[in-house]
């Protein structure tokens, strides 16, 4: 095609461009997402705001009688307590071991390297049920996989971890630390993938070695990657629930209890819409404070590194 | 070109709802949720649209929790529900009362007036169960009917020289006998508060009939002599050694119904469903094949001289018809298919559970052994006691202080005041 018959077809192209509805109402563009947002986003979290202003029966207005049935629900203090326990254990745990298994592959594993991420990532594309029913399983005192293993050498375990009220939280967190830091570890292998090579050069010309390599190169370099697992952290810690559900159904009474099981069984077990949203509005509220938080104390704006290392992390 | 994109566009649509074929006839759909069995609900539906050949129905098999509860409420919320949904009678039921229709009338005119007549006592009672005074109208219809038992392994009771035991004596004994010979010795899954229920059900009517109907309804307090007994009791189970070590943490289905049927465990309380096991697809193991190593016993007597506790039960499953279904007129036939017709026929050929009235049977390759259990727990029904709870906020509450009391951080006595105040605010609310 010439030059001139190129500028013609462009010009055409440009005409239609101009001509059609969508160039003359551009905001028609956004429309597809703004309605995908109000309708999947905005509309339900408008439509539990105002359920948790109603009462047990769903009918009448209750004001903010369902919040401070809350405040006053010693229940709602356990569930919090446990929420606590959950993300203050959970997140470092699996960041640490995450970073540490992320960082022995990539630096100190060739042939093997694709064996071991497969390996540690396979937990996180398991079925929670599978891992619920092996984990509750390993757990058992008197049948259980691990006991089958302790016979042999003449130990007998007399605790059941998810049947003691003061162990039972601890039992599921430690399930979920192991199903989960598959994921912290491939978030740190793209990042560890992604600090130059030169970088690792220098600092071995300099000296660094072992724990000053670490600490001084690769902790730093990993900053953004342990900033987005921290914010994926609280909101997964509070969105966590089928592990609990189908482990101990948040008993016994009440021990394991977590938001997720707690809003359930007021909403859909028990029938009391009010209560379970007004629950369901206190967990947004705090993951939005949270999360606002973290972006403030330490700093929302990515540097360039951070985006390099962001773009890396980014499915697409 | 434009006209002809549009009309291969057309002709494009016109195929696919067709389903591709022009010949092909509409036919009137049923749609149906349940968590019953999809194997054999699927004989059930094969049954009924064999006799009604113009119908299709549409079954959705749902896990029951959460899967079910939270489709159904979902549902609920946008008027979107089926046209049949299974129930469980008391609060599952009436949570939805409002999106139901009354079925009386529907009765009344498929099997004359005498119907409820031919419907066992427990089920009778259970079907209006929660209904605010003076709705007489049954919302749920049930299919079929359950007992709570205590299963055991015969044959390891044999090889153990073990019997029957007949007082909770017996029993403590036949569980260290069970667990020093490398068995488990009553398999509970404590975990599951419909498990802990059952169990506490039947220490509490054996120590006096009843009174956790007489509790739930208001008319005796939770904190009765007996139900604190009952209580006490129920914490002695874990206590003397009759659950095994790590109850508490264990579930009934899967892990406890394996074990049993692999011949691990010495007993288990389940219901009269067990029976179904042996209907399963194969392989099956030797215990479980025509039931052949299996008995049931009511739980024994708490106190020497006393009696082993009553047969407590009623509805396993029911249906109910939405007001969405009402509008739909074939939806009715198949909810009288599944609970009197050859719905109901299918599933009782499977050993799914005990049918709701007195006039049906399972029909086909059933063995004598089973036929004879079957007998036993036929005769015992229209004794049953109440097994379901009205109120979702009574039964989530007696799981919560269940458990409590088993772990020991709750008292009896605190733990059934807690279930008092729950009943109190339940019963204002009406």
């Amino acid at each position: 095609m010439n030059k001139t018959a190129a500028a013609e077809s462009e010009k055409k192209l440009l005409q239609v461009r101009r001509g059609s509805w969508v160039e003359q109402f551009p905001y028609l563009y956004v429309l597809p997402a703004t309605l995908m947002f109000v309708g999947l986003v905005a509309y339900p979290i408008l439509w539990v705001i105002c359920e948790s202003f109603r009462g047990a029966n769903g009918k009448d207005f209750a004001g903010l009688d369902q919040y401070v049935r809350a405040l006053s629900d010693p229940v709602f203090w356990r569930v919090l307590r446990n929420m606590f326990y959950w993300g203050t254990i959970t997140i470092p745990l699996q960041m640490i071991l995450g970073g540490s298994i992320a960082y022995l592959i990539e630096r100190h594993t060739s042939k093997s390297r694709t064996f071991f991420r497969v390996m540690f990532f396979l937990p996180v594309v398991t079925s929670v049920s599978v891992v619920s029913i092996v984990w509750a399983q390993m757990y058992a005192p008197y049948y259980g996989i691990v006991q089958q293993y302790l016979r042999y050498i003449g130990v007998q375990l007399t605790i059941a971890p998810l049947g003691d009220p003061n162990t039972a939280i601890f039992a599921l967190i430690l399930v979920n630390i192991w199903q989960w830091t598959g994921f912290s570890m491939i978030m740190y292998i793209a990042g560890i993938n992604n600090i130059p090579s030169e970088l690792f050069d220098a600092a071995l010309i300099d000296g660094a070695h072992g724990w000053n390599l670490v600490l001084r190169i690769v902790v730093p370099l990993l900053s953004p990657v342990t900033r987005s697992l921290l914010l994926l952290g609280v909101i997964g810690t509070l969105q966590t629930f089928p592990i609990v559900h189908l482990m101990t159904g948040g008993g016994p009474d009440h021990a394991s209890e977590i938001f997720g099981t707690y809003i359930f069984k007021q909403g859909f077990v028990i029938g009391d819409f009010g209560y379970s949203s007004a629950l369901s509005v206190l967990v947004l509220f705090l993951a939005l404070g949270l999360s606002l938080l973290q972006i403030t104390v330490l700093g929302s704006r990515l540097g360039p590194q951070t985006r390099r290392s962001a773009s890396v992390l980014s499915p697409n | 070109m434009k006209k002809r994109i549009t009309l291969a566009f057309l002709l494009t649509t016109q195929l696919f709802l067709s389903g591709g074929n022009a010949e092909a006839q509409p036919k009137n759909q049923i749609t149906v949720w349940s968590w019953f069995i999809a194997s054999t609900m699927a004989k059930s539906i094969k049954a009924f649209q064999e006799k009604n050949p113009g119908l299709e129905v549409k079954y959705t098999y749902y896990n029951y929790s959460p899967e079910y509860i939270t489709a159904l409420k979902a549902a609920a919320a946008s008027n979107s529900l089926p046209d049949i949904i299974g129930l469980q009678p008391g609060s599952l039921t009436q949570q939805y009362r409002e999106q139901l229709a009354a079925l009386n009338s529907h009765a009344d005119r498929e099997w004359g007036a005498d119907w409820q007549s031919k419907i066992f006592p427990v089920n009778l009672k259970q079907m209006a169960m929660g209904n605010p005074p003076g709705d007489a109208s049954f919302y749920i219809l049930p299919q079929e009917s359950q007992i709570l038992v205590i299963w055991y392994n015969k044959e390891i009771f044999k090889k153990l020289n073990l019997q029957v035991p007949k007082t909770y004596k017996d029993l403590v004994i036949a569980c260290n006998k069970l667990t020093g010979g490398g068995f488990i010795p009553l398999y509970q899954g404590a975990a599951d508060g419909w498990q802990n229920e059952n169990v506490f059900l039947m220490l509490a009517n054996q120590l006096a009939s009843g009174v956790v109907d007489e509790a739930q309804n208001g008319k005796s307090p939770w904190t009765s002599p007996p139900l604190v007994k009952a209580m006490q009791a129920w914490a002695n189970l874990f206590k003397d050694g009759v659950f095994q070590q790590g109850a508490l943490g264990a579930h009934a289905y899967p892990t406890g119904a394996q074990l049993f049927a692999q011949g691990r465990v010495g007993m288990m309380a389940l219901g009269s469903w067990w029976m179904q096991e042996s209907k399963f697809p194969p392989p099956l193991s030797p215990f479980v094949q025509n039931m052949n190593g299996y008995d049931f016993f009511y739980f024994p007597a708490l106190e020497e001289g006393g009696k082993s506790s009553p047969p407590v039960g009623g509805i396993d499953i029911g249906y109910g018809m939405t007001k969405n279904g009402e509008k739909n007129p074939d939806a009715w036939k198949f909810l009288a298919s599944l609970v009197r017709g050859e719905g109901l026929q299918q599933a009782l050929n499977d050993l799914n559970d005990l049918p709701a009235t007195s006039d049906f049977e399972p029909q086909g390759d059933v063995t004598p052994n089973i036929k004879e259990m079957y007998r036993r727990f036929m005769a015992d029904l229209p004794h049953a006691e109440n097994q379901r709870f009205l109120s979702p906020q009574i039964s989530e509450e007696l799981d919560s202080v269940l458990g409590g009391v088993a772990a020991g951080s709750v008292t009896p006595e605190d733990g059934l005041k807690r279930v008092q105040a729950v009943t109190d605010k339940a019963l204002s609310k009406k």
